[in-house]
C-alpha cells in the first residue's frame, strides 16, 4: 500500500537522523562576509579533528611545494598558504561526507552527489553564473532520497526496481510510492535546516527546473546533474540521461557544439581526486 | 611530461600562471604549479593501443553513451547537442 508522507513526518523523522552539520548553515549565512567567515570558520576547523587533520595535509603538501619543507601545523597558516575559498570547500565537502556517512548512505549515492557538485561548480564558472552555493547544492540535491532511503528501505528499494524496469521518470514512481517525491522531502529538509533559499530552489526543482528558473541555481543544479550521468562519473549502471531542460541551458547561455573538451576534463580529474579524497 | 593543452592558473580572476600545450614540464614548474594550488593538467601520453584495440574501446564507450542516453529523445536539439558533444570528448 502506498505512503502518504506528510510535511510534519518528513520533519518529525529527520530529528532522528545525524545532526545537519552546523559548520554548513555558519558557512553559507556569512559568506559574503569574509572578516566573519575566517574568524567562524577557523573556530569551527579547529574544533573538529577531522576537518583540521584534512586541511592541515593539504596546506603541508603546498608547503612542500613551495617553502622547502617548513610544515604547516595550525589552520591559520594553513588559509593564508591554500586559500580562504579552498579552506571553505575543503570544510563543507568533509562535514557533509561525515554527515553522510552518519546517514549509513551508500558510497554510490556519496560520489554522485560530489560529482554532481564538481560539475556545477564546474558548470558555472564555465558559464560565468559561478555561486558560492553550488557544491552545497549539488551535495544536497538528492538529500531526500537519503531520508527515503534510511526511513523506509523497502518502499525506495521497490522505487529502484521501478525506474530500472520501465520508463517512467523517478519522480512519478516516487509520488506512486511515497505520495510525494524527493525533490519535496529535500526542500522540507533543507528549509528545517536554515539552508538558503537558493539551495532550497536549486534541490525542489533539480529534475524539473523550468518553474524555477528565476534562480540560477536552479538550472545549474540541474544540468550539472544531467552531466554528471552523462559523462558517467560514478560508472554506475544506473547512470541514465532521459531529459534536460532547454530552458536551464539557454539561461547558463550553454551551447554544446562548442568545444567543451576542457570542462568535461576538468570534471572528470576533479571529481576522481575528490571522490578518493572525501569516501 | 608535455602539455596536451594550455594550462591557465587563476587566482580571484587574474591570470598567475600560463604554459602554452606543447610545453615540456620542468620540475621547477611543477613546483610552480603545486604553489598556485594547481589541481591538475592535461599532458601528452602516447597511445600504444593497436589500431584493433583503438576500435574495441571507442566500440565500448560508444556503447556505454548509448546505453546511458536510451530514454532521451536525441530529436531534441538541446539533447542531441550533449550527446554529440559528450560523444566528441570520448573520441579524442
Amino acid at each position: 500500500m502506498a505512503l502518504l508522507l506528510t510535511d510534519s513526518e518528513i520533519i518529525e523523522r529527520a530529528k532522528s537522523m545525524p545532526a545537519f552539520p552546523r559548520v554548513v548553515t555558519d558557512i553559507l549565512a556569512t559568506l559574503d562576509d569574509d572578516g566573519a567567515n575566517l574568524g567562524s570558520l577557523v573556530n569551527h576547523v579547529e574544533h573538529d579533528p577531522v576537518i583540521t587533520a584534512r586541511i592541515l595535509s593539504i596546506a603541508n603538501s603546498a608547503a612542500m611545494a613551495g617553502h622547502g619543507g617548513s610544515s604547516v601545523n595550525d589552520v591559520r597558516k594553513a588559509v593564508s598558504l591554500i586559500g580562504l575559498a579552498k579552506i571553505r570547500e575543503i570544510t563543507l565537502a568533509v562535514s557533509l561526507a561525515d554527515f553522510a556517512h552518519g546517514c549509513r548512505m551508500a558510497s554510490y549515492f556519496w560520489e554522485h552527489s560530489v560529482a554532481v557538485g564538481i560539475c556545477a561548480m564546474e558548470l558555472g564558472r564555465f558559464t560565468h553564473h559561478s555561486s558560492d552555493y553550488a557544491l552545497v547544492a549539488g551535495l544536497l540535491h538528492d538529500i531526500g532520497q537519503l531520508w527515503m532511503a534510511h526511513f523506509y528501505p523497502l518502499e525506495f528499494q521497490m522505487v529502484r526496481t521501478a525506474i530500472s524496469n520501465g520508463s517512467e521518470g523517478i519522480n512519478q514512481i516516487e509520488r506512486r510510492y511515497f505520495g510525494v517525491d524527493h525533490c519535496h522531502v529535500g526542500r522540507q529538509l533543507a528549509m528545517h535546516w536554515g539552508l538558503p533559499q537558493a539551495v532550497v530552489d536549486a534541490i525542489y526543482y533539480h529534475h524539473e527546473p523550468d518553474p524555477g528558473l528565476a534562480e540560477n541555481l536552479v538550472a545549474i543544479t540541474h544540468v550539472a546533474e544531467v552531466l554528471a550521468n552523462a559523462l558517467d562519473l560514478t560508472g554506475r549502471d544506473g547512470n541514465l540521461v532521459a531529459n534536460m531542460s532547454s530552458a536551464a541551458c539557454e539561461k547558463l547561455g550553454i551551447d554544446w557544439s562548442q568545444d567543451c573538451g576542457s570542462l568535461f576534463g576538468r570534471i572528470e580529474a576533479r571529481t576522481e581526486y575528490a571522490c578518493r579524497v572525501f569516501r | 611530461m608535455v602539455l596536451g593543452a594550455a594550462l591557465i592558473l587563476t587566482e580571484k580572476g587574474v591570470i598567475n600562471f600560463n604554459l602554452p600545450a606543447g610545453h615540456e614540464l620542468t620540475e621547477s614548474n611543477l613546483q610552480q604549479m603545486r604553489v598556485r594550488h594547481a589541481e591538475f593538467v592535461c599532458v601528452q601520453e602516447v597511445d600504444q593501443r593497436s589500431d584493433a584495440e583503438r576500435a574495441e574501446a571507442w566500440a565500448q564507450a560508444e556503447a556505454r553513451l548509448q546505453r546511458i542516453f536510451r530514454a532521451a529523445d536525441l530529436r531534441q536539439p538541446t539533447m542531441a547537442g550533449l550527446y554529440e558533444a559528450v560523444r566528441a570528448f570520448r573520441r579524442t
